[in-house]
């Protein structure tokens, strides 16, 4: 039994470290990168890794899909988008409305939807998703319409200005890594097993005594809740937001960063986040072909790693560690 | 020593632990369940026996919470449980294991023990995130706790493996001892002995002695006769959705009625 306490201390202790170093990952990397592109892309993945992160413990843990995550990215961008440019209320204070917002409308749809399950669940996420990007693009007196909504501020915090590339590079990953903090305490809790539970068999965790309606709708509001904030990071990065940048071939993409990842894997949602955003940067050399190759690209990565590209390297890594002792 | 629920209690109320009360359900015209009345006492062994399609795992659905009856009360310490959720019904202290054993096989044994706690700890989403000192103390307590658990049912060596890695029989022993992980006062056990071989069914039959002695009551369903007849200190016999006899193993063999519906006489 002290075996086993000791082990719980080890894997603490061993995050940890995996922590720091993630940090100085991004110390280094925000002070050596000079390049405003780069930093810029850096910055994308970071706020990418945020939503695959938000979805991946929706999806990835407790196992309920949504293919209308965009939505609630959405909502965050434009909530703090009227509310900053129309009424002129500070960011921040935006940014929690934001939140709340998404918070709410989690409720309201994931009370319904998530008595749902497998297929049906996605097509109702699907239809929610839809709607709501309907509504961006429709309700043009508030939102813009189609042309979108432009003049966004830039984030300030006291005497530091988000307005330079590499400062908002800063903020977007610590609150990255906050999030990725906050994600592995809650994964490695109680609730973290019960949401697992809910993905291995829904019957059995029910046996168990979990309140799976209540946890499922808990962790779909905190999902919606860490897509807000991407959506607010986002939209006071550009300071432009249009509502094709959340509709369905986002919610898809999200999809796809959590697959390619590594479902159930946090480290996973950085990685597939980082793929997802790179790709399209890498390809643009060739030109017409671009779409093909990057279709290509993630065929291949699912037909050699089919259960993402963290398990897929871990297995490597395994692979060729028994191979040196042979 | 794990757990023990106190006896005294429900003796010195002289009370039975579990009463159904003329239950009724039925499926469209099928009666499923007819008018059934029993007493479950505390700390005893109760076989539900039948040839197939009698009732018994309707009966257990409804006591268990996947149906509401239709008619009828059933007691569970003298407080109405129809209707009630199962997960409440663990809360309450009724706890099942499933006839094709249902683990979360992409967890560790260990874990799965640990997800049986779930109603006896409290850790809450942001307790987790915050990560409070009564949050890890609390943690490392389920963790030892459901260690002893694991070795109550002999599986202690095997805690870290993935439960879907464990032989078949095993993998019973392991659904019995999540559901012992949330201190149950009343255990279903639905078939525990379908897909064991006879030392397995043998090894079950003095694990059900163990659980017993730590003041739990067992509901079994089991088609194993001499398994049911000689662990079980009250046996029901149902057959077409009635009761058909009540009484001790030995009565029950010696039982015209049962005999009939069993083997076909005339």
């Amino acid at each position: 039994m002290k075996q086993a306490n000791k082990k719980t201390a080890n894997l603490f202790s061993q995050k940890k470290i995996h922590y720091l170093i993630f940090l100085v990952i991004i110390i280094v990397t925000g002070f050596c990168v000079d390049n405003p592109y780069y930093l810029q892309v850096l910055t994308f993945i970071g706020i990418n890794s945020l939503l695959a992160l938000s979805l991946n413990m929706l999806m990835g843990y407790a196992g309920q899909v949504s293919l209308g995550h965009a939505a609630f990215y959405g909502i965050g961008a434009y909530a703090t988008a009227i509310l900053t440019v129309r009424y002129n209320i500070c960011p921040w204070v935006a940014l929690v409305f934001a939140i709340l917002i998404a918070v709410g409308v989690a409720f309201l749809i994931g009370v319904p939807t998530l008595k749902l399950t497998g297929f049906y669940l996605g097509m109702g996420t699907l239809g929610f998703g839809m709607i709501v990007n309907i509504i961006f693009r429709e309700w043009t007196s508030v939102t813009g319409g189609a042309s979108g909504f432009v003049g966004i501020p830039p984030l300030e915090l006291g005497p530091v200005s988000f307005d330079s590339m590499r400062n908002y590079f800063f903020l977007v990953w610590a609150v990255m890594l906050l999030s990725i903090i906050m994600c592995q305490r809650l994964i490695d809790s109680r609730i973290g097993r019960a949401l697992r539970s809910i993905h291995d068999s829904a019957h059995a965790a029910d046996a168990v005594g979990i309140n799976t309606k209540n946890l499922k709708l808990q962790v779909f509001i905190l999902s919606a809740a860490m897509a807000a904030l991407a959506g607010f990071l986002y939209a006071h990065l550009i300071s432009f937001i249009s509502p094709g940048s959340f509709g369905f071939m986002v919610s898809v993409r999200i999809v796809t960063m959590v697959v390619i990842g590594g479902m159930a894997s946090i480290w996973g949602s950085l990685l597939g986040a980082s793929l997802l955003t790179l790709l399209p940067e890498w390809l643009h050399a060739f030109s017409d072909f671009e779409m093909v190759v990057y279709g290509l690209i993630l065929m291949l990565v699912m037909i050699l790693m089919p259960q993402g590209l963290t398990r897929g390297f871990i297995d490597i890594y395994e692979r060729s560690k028994r191979k040196r002792k042979k | 020593m794990i757990f023990m629920n106190d006896q005294k209690e429900n003796a010195k109320n002289n009370c039975p632990l579990l009463q159904i009360d003329s239950v009724y359900k039925a499926f469209g015209g099928v009666q499923a369940s007819c008018d059934i009345s029993f007493d479950v006492d505390s700390n005893i062994v109760l076989g539900l026996i039948g040839p197939n399609g009698a009732g018994k795992t309707t009966l257990f659905n409804l006591i268990t919470g996947v149906y509401a009856a239709d008619k009828g009360r059933i007691l569970f310490d003298q407080m109405d449980i129809c209707g009630k959720k199962i997960n409440e019904l663990v809360e309450l202290g009724i706890t099942r294991t499933f006839q094709n054993v249902e683990l979360f096989n992409s967890m560790t044994v260990l874990e799965n023990v640990m997800l049986g706690q779930h109603v006896i700890t409290k850790c809450s989403f942001l307790g987790a995130v915050f990560r409070i000192p009564w949050i890890i103390k609390e943690e490392k307590k389920a963790r030892n706790d459901a260690m002893e658990l694991l070795s109550f049912v002999g599986l202690d060596k095997f805690a870290e493996k993935k439960s879907s890695d464990l032989p078949f029989g095993w993998q019973r022993l392991l659904e019995i001892a999540r559901a012992l992980a949330s201190m149950p006062k009343l255990l279903l056990l639905d078939e525990p002995a379908a897909g064991l071989n006879a030392v397995e069914t043998a090894q079950l039959g003095e694990l059900i002695g163990k659980i017993l002695n730590l003041g739990v009551s067992i509901i079994l369903v089991e088609h194993d006769m001499s398994l049911t007849m000689n662990i079980s200190d009250k046996i029901v016999v149902l057959n077409h959705g009635k009761m058909l006899a009540q009484g001790t193993p030995r009565e029950i063999q010696s039982n015209e009625a049962v005999m009939t519906a069993y083997l076909g006489r005339e």
